[in-house]
C-alpha cells in the first residue's frame, strides 16, 4: 500500500476555479471528461531521475484535478496514487518554488507563471494521449497557451 | 606523367580544413563531413528508396565533403525504430540494390561513404501507435507515442538487427556506419536518466546504461571488423533538469565508447524534447564548441567530428587548427547551398546561399512533409527537369518590380538562364520589407541581412542591374514601353490600413513597416495590433529598447504565421521581455489617449497608449498587375504581392519564375 502524504499546497479551490474561470476560452473546445492533473513534486515522490517510478507508484497524495464537467473547466482535489488510478491525459508534477508561484499568480497570469516553471524545469509534464487524441480532444489551445510544441521540437 | 595538384585560393586560406585525413584504413580528401541530419521524407511508406532521394542523394555526393553520410536508416522490420514517414530503411537485403547506388553516387565523387543506422526509439514507431523505449517513461511531447519497455530478448534482437544493418550497409559499398543518439533516439534512450529507469543490469549506473551502446558497438564491430564505426554521442542532453543525465555523465558514456574501439565520436546536443535551442538562430555559432574541446582533450586519439550551429568554413577551419575537433560535420548549411564547399575551396564564400537556422527543414518533418529549405528552392526538386537553371530558348528583357527576396530570386534566376534583367525598387537599398526585419530581429540580425548581401553579390556577379529609388508606376511603364519582354511584379505586400478606414481614429494609425525601417517613431506605451510575424518582431524590439508594449491579435493566440520550431522562442520572448497581450480582439477606437478593443466576452478594453501601430491585416500589392497587364507582353507575379507570406515563399516563387520565364 502506498504511503499517504498529507499535502495542503494547493491553497484556496476557489482561487484556481477563478483563475480557471477566467481562462475558459482555452478550455471551451476540449471534451467533456478532459482531465489535466498536478502533483506536489515532494509530496508525490515524482524526482527527476526517478520520475517513472513515482509516476506509477507515488505516495497517495493530494492532486489538483482540472476537469471539464458541465460545459466548463472545474477544479476540484482528489488523491493521487499513480497513473492506473488518476486518468488524467496531461500530469504536471510541480515542484515546491513552481507552486507557490502559480498561487501566487491565481489574481494574475499564472497560467504565464506555469508555462515559465515548465520551461525552467521546476515543472515536469507528461503526456498520456497522443497528438491525435489531444487534437480530437480539443486540447490544442491549452497546449499552445504553456508553450509546449505540439509537434516535435527539434530546435 | 604526373598530375600536381594546385591548390585553389580557398583552400591555402583554410589549409587545416582541406588538409586530407585517415579514418581507419581510408583516406579522406578532406577534413568534412557531411551529417546526416535530417530525413528527407522523400522515400516510400514501406522505407524504399525513391527516385527522388536518389537524385538528391548525387547532389549531397557532390557537395566537395570527403566524407558522406548517407541519412539514417531504421533497422528493424517492424517499423519500432522508423521515427519518420517516409524514412529510409535497411533491415532486409531488398533494399540494397538502392544503397549500392548511394555508395556508388559517393565514392564517385571521391567521398568516403558512411551508412548511419537509426532506430529512433522513444520517438519511434510513427507507424504501429506505440514506441520501444528501455523504461516506459511518457512522452513529453505529444507528437511521440506511448512507450512499452523493451524486453532483454528484445534488447538482444535489436542489438543483432543493428549488426545485421551494418553488415548490409558494408556489402552495399559503403566504407563506414554509424550509430545515433541525436536527438532522443534509442541509443540516447539507454544512455540516459531521464528515459532509463531499469532495475536490472541495462540501467542503474552509467556503467549500466552504457551496456546497450557498448553491445551495439561490438556487435557492430564483430559484423564489420575492417570498417570504421562512429557514434553520435550528446556532449549536452539539455535534458538534465527534467533528470537526464548531467554533462559529465555524457561525457562519460563518450569514454564506455572509446574503450570499446568506435573509430569516431560525433559530439551532438540536445534532445528533440529538451526545454532549450540547440541549433536555433537564437544560438550564436560557436556557442557549443567547448563541448567538442572537451571530447577531444579527454579523447586525443579517437576522432572527433562536430557541427551543431556552426556554420561558417572559417570558423571550422580555425577549430580544426586550434584541435577541437578532427572533422567538420556539417549538413544544413549544405542544404542551403550545396556549393558551399566548392565555393569555400574557390575563395568565393560571400556567393553562398546562406543557411539562416530558421529550421524550415524540421518544421516539415514534423507534419510529416518531405523537408525543404527556405533559402534553397531546388531542395526536393532534384528529380525534376523543370526545376533545373537551362538556358532560355528565347533571351528576353525581364522587368522585376520590387527587390525584395522574391524579386532578387527571380532576377538572379532568370539571368542565370541569359535573359537580360533589370530590378527596380522605390527604396534607396535592396532587400525590401526583408531588411526591416532584419534590423528588428532579437535573434541574429546577421543572418536575415546575410540573405540581402548574399543576393547584393550575386546581383552584381551576374549582371542584373538595378535600379534603385525607382518607383514603378503606370507613368513610369508608359517612360520604358516596348523596352521590356517580360514583368515579374515582386513588390511585396503592405499593411492594409485601409480596413481601419471607418474606425473613429483611424488617422491616428502607425503602419509597422514605417516603424520597422526606421521612418516613424513612437511613444513610451505602445498598442501593436496583429500577433503575427510581423507585429511580434517589432514588439519585440520595441519592448527590448524600452517601450510599453501591448499587443492586440483577434485570434485565440499570438504567433500563428510563425514557424513551429521557431514560435516558442517568440512565444518566451513575450514572456520574458514582460510584452502584455490581449487576444481575440479588435481595434474599435483610437484617441490620442489610447486604444479601446473589443474584446470576445462581448466588452470592451481601453488600454493606455501614446501610438497605435498596425501591423496586420496585410495587403498584397496587387495594384501593379491591373496598371500593366496592357502594356507589357508577359505579366507575372510572385510572393507577397500575390498572397504574403513569409520568406521561404517569397524565395521559392522567385526561383520558379526564374526557372520558367
Amino acid at each position: 500500500m502506498n504511503a499517504i502524504v498529507e499535502f495542503g499546497g494547493f491553497g484556496e479551490m476557489a482561487d484556481w476555479q477563478a483563475m480557471l474561470d477566467r481562462n475558459r476560452e482555452l478550455f471551451a473546445a476540449m471534451d467533456e471528461g478532459s482531465r489535466i492533473g498536478i502533483v506536489s513534486r515532494e509530496a508525490s515522490g515524482i524526482l527527476p531521475g526517478k520520475h517513472l517510478e513515482g509516476v506509477q507508484r507515488a505516495a497517495e497524495v493530494d492532486m489538483l484535478a482540472w476537469q471539464v464537467q458541465g460545459g466548463g473547466m472545474q477544479a476540484v482535489v482528489e488523491r493521487f496514487s499513480g497513473m492506473a488510478m488518476a486518468k488524467v491525459d496531461l500530469l504536471l508534477v510541480a515542484d515546491a518554488e513552481a507552486l507557490a508561484a502559480a498561487r501566487a499568480d491565481l489574481a494574475g497570469e499564472a497560467l504565464t507563471t506555469i508555462k515559465k516553471s515548465i520551461r525552467r524545469g521546476n515543472i515536469m509534464f507528461f503526456v498520456f494521449r497522443n497528438k491525435a487524441q489531444l487534437q480530437d480532444a480539443g486540447y490544442e489551445d491549452f497546449l499552445e497557451s504553456l508553450g509546449l510544441a505540439f509537434l516535435g521540437a527539434c530546435r | 606523367m604526373t598530375t600536381i595538384a594546385v591548390a585553389r585560393p580557398g583552400e591555402s586560406k583554410l589549409k587545416d580544413l582541406f588538409k586530407p585525413g585517415t579514418v581507419g584504413k581510408y583516406t579522406v580528401k578532406n577534413r568534412i563531413k557531411y551529417g546526416a541530419c535530417c530525413v528527407s521524407n522523400y522515400n516510400g511508406r514501406d522505407g524504399t528508396i525513391t527516385p527522388r532521394e536518389l537524385a538528391r542523394v548525387r547532389v549531397i555526393a557532390g557537395t566537395g565533403c570527403g566524407m558522406i553520410t548517407n541519412q539514417g536508416a531504421y533497422p528493424d522490420p517492424w517499423g519500432e525504430g522508423k521515427a519518420y514517414f517516409r524514412q529510409v530503411a535497411i533491415h532486409d537485403d531488398k533494399f540494397l540494390p538502392q544503397f549500392e547506388m548511394i555508395a556508388r553516387y559517393i565514392h564517385d565523387a571521391g567521398a568516403m561513404a558512411m551508412q548511419q543506422i537509426l532506430h529512433a526509439g522513444r520517438y519511434g514507431g510513427i507507424d504501429l501507435g506505440y514506441c520501444i523505449q528501455p523504461s516506459v517513461v511518457p512522452q513529453t511531447l505529444p507528437h511521440f507515442r506511448p512507450p512499452r519497455e523493451m524486453t532483454k530478448e528484445q534488447i538482444a534482437v535489436t542489438v543483432k538487427q543493428h549488426a545485421d544493418a551494418a553488415k548490409r550497409a558494408i556489402r552495399a559499398g559503403f566504407d563506414a556506419t554509424e550509430i545515433t543518439s541525436f536527438m532522443g533516439y534509442l541509443l540516447a534512450n539507454f544512455n540516459s536518466r531521464f528515459t532509463n529507469q531499469r532495475t536490472d543490469e541495462y540501467g542503474g549506473s552509467v556503467q549500466n546504461r552504457g551496456r546497450f551502446m557498448r553491445e551495439l558497438i561490438d556487435a557492430i564491430k564483430q559484423a564489420t571488423p575492417d570498417n570504421p564505426l562512429s557514434v553520435r554521442l550528446n556532449g549536452a542532453e539539455l535534458m538534465d533538469r527534467w533528470g537526464g543525465n548531467t554533462q559529465d555523465e555524457s561525457f562519460e558514456l563518450m569514454q564506455q565508447a572509446v574503450d570499446c574501439g568506435v573509430d569516431m565520436i560525433s559530439v551532438t546536443v540536445g534532445w528533440q524534447e529538451a526545454p532549450e535551442s540547440s541549433f536555433g538562430r537564437d544560438v550564436a555559432p560557436g556557442y557549443w564548441n567547448f563541448l567538442s574541446e572537451k571530447a577531444k582533450k579527454m579523447f586525443p586519439n579517437v576522432l572527433v567530428a562536430f557541427g551543431n550551429r556552426l556554420p561558417d568554413p572559417a570558423m571550422a577551419d580555425q577549430c580544426v587548427r586550434d584541435n577541437i575537433f578532427d572533422y567538420w560535420e556539417v549538413c544544413r548549411p549544405l542544404l542551403a547551398d550545396p556549393e558551399m564547399i566548392h565555393k569555400a575551396a574557390e575563395d568565393r564564400m560571400e556567393e553562398v546561399r546562406p543557411c539562416i537556422g530558421s529550421l524550415n527543414c524540421l518544421s516539415r518533418l514534423f507534419r510529416d512533409l518531405p523537408y525543404t529549405c527556405t533559402m534553397n528552392p531546388m531542395l526536393g526538386h532534384e528529380v525534376e527537369p523543370e526545376y533545373h537553371v537551362t538556358e532560355a530558348t528565347e533571351k528576353k528583357r525581364v522587368m522585376v518590380i520590387g527587390a525584395g527576396p522574391a524579386g532578387m530570386e527571380a532576377a538572379i534566376t532568370a539571368r542565370k538562364r541569359g535573359h537580360s534583367v533589370t530590378v527596380f525598387d522605390k527604396a534607396d537599398k535592396i532587400g525590401g520589407n526583408l531588411a526591416a526585419y532584419a534590423a528588428n530581429d532579437l535573434a541574429r540580425p546577421a543572418d536575415l541581412q546575410s540573405v540581402i548581401d548574399y543576393y547584393g553579390v550575386m546581383a552584381k556577379k551576374l549582371g542584373v542591374e538595378v535600379r534603385l529609388n525607382t518607383e514603378a508606376n503606370a507613368k513610369f511603364m508608359r517612360s520604358v514601353l516596348h523596352e521590356y519582354d517580360a514583368c515579374i511584379v515582386a513588390a511585396g505586400a503592405r499593411t492594409d490600413l485601409e480596413s481601419f478606414k471607418y474606425m473613429p481614429g483611424s488617422e491616428l494609425l502607425i503602419d509597422a513597416l514605417e516603424v520597422a525601417h526606421g521612418m516613424k517613431t513612437v511613444g513610451k506605451r505602445v498598442v501593436m495590433i496583429g500577433g503575427g510575424m510581423i507585429g511580434l518582431t517589432i514588439s519585440e524590439f520595441l519592448q527590448k529598447a524600452g517601450h510599453e508594449v501591448t499587443v492586440v491579435e483577434k485570434e485565440k493566440r499570438v504567433g500563428g504565421d510563425i514557424m513551429p520550431t521557431f514560435k516558442w522562442r517568440h512565444t518566451a520572448w513575450v514572456d520574458e521581455l514582460g510584452i502584455k497581450t490581449v487576444c481575440s480582439a479588435q481595434l474599435v477606437k483610437v484617441t490620442a489617449e489610447g486604444a479601446t478593443v473589443a474584446t470576445a466576452k462581448g466588452g470592451e478594453q481601453f488600454i493606455p497608449c501614446e501610438n497605435v501601430i498596425v501591423s496586420s491585416p496585410r495587403r498584397a500589392n496587387h495594384d501593379l498587375f491591373y496598371e500593366f497587364q496592357w502594356m507589357i507582353d508577359e505579366l507575372h507575379g510572385g510572393g507577397d504581392a500575390t498572397v504574403p507570406r513569409g520568406l521561404d515563399a517569397a524565395i521559392q516563387e522567385g526561383y520558379k519564375l526564374g526557372v520558367r520565364i
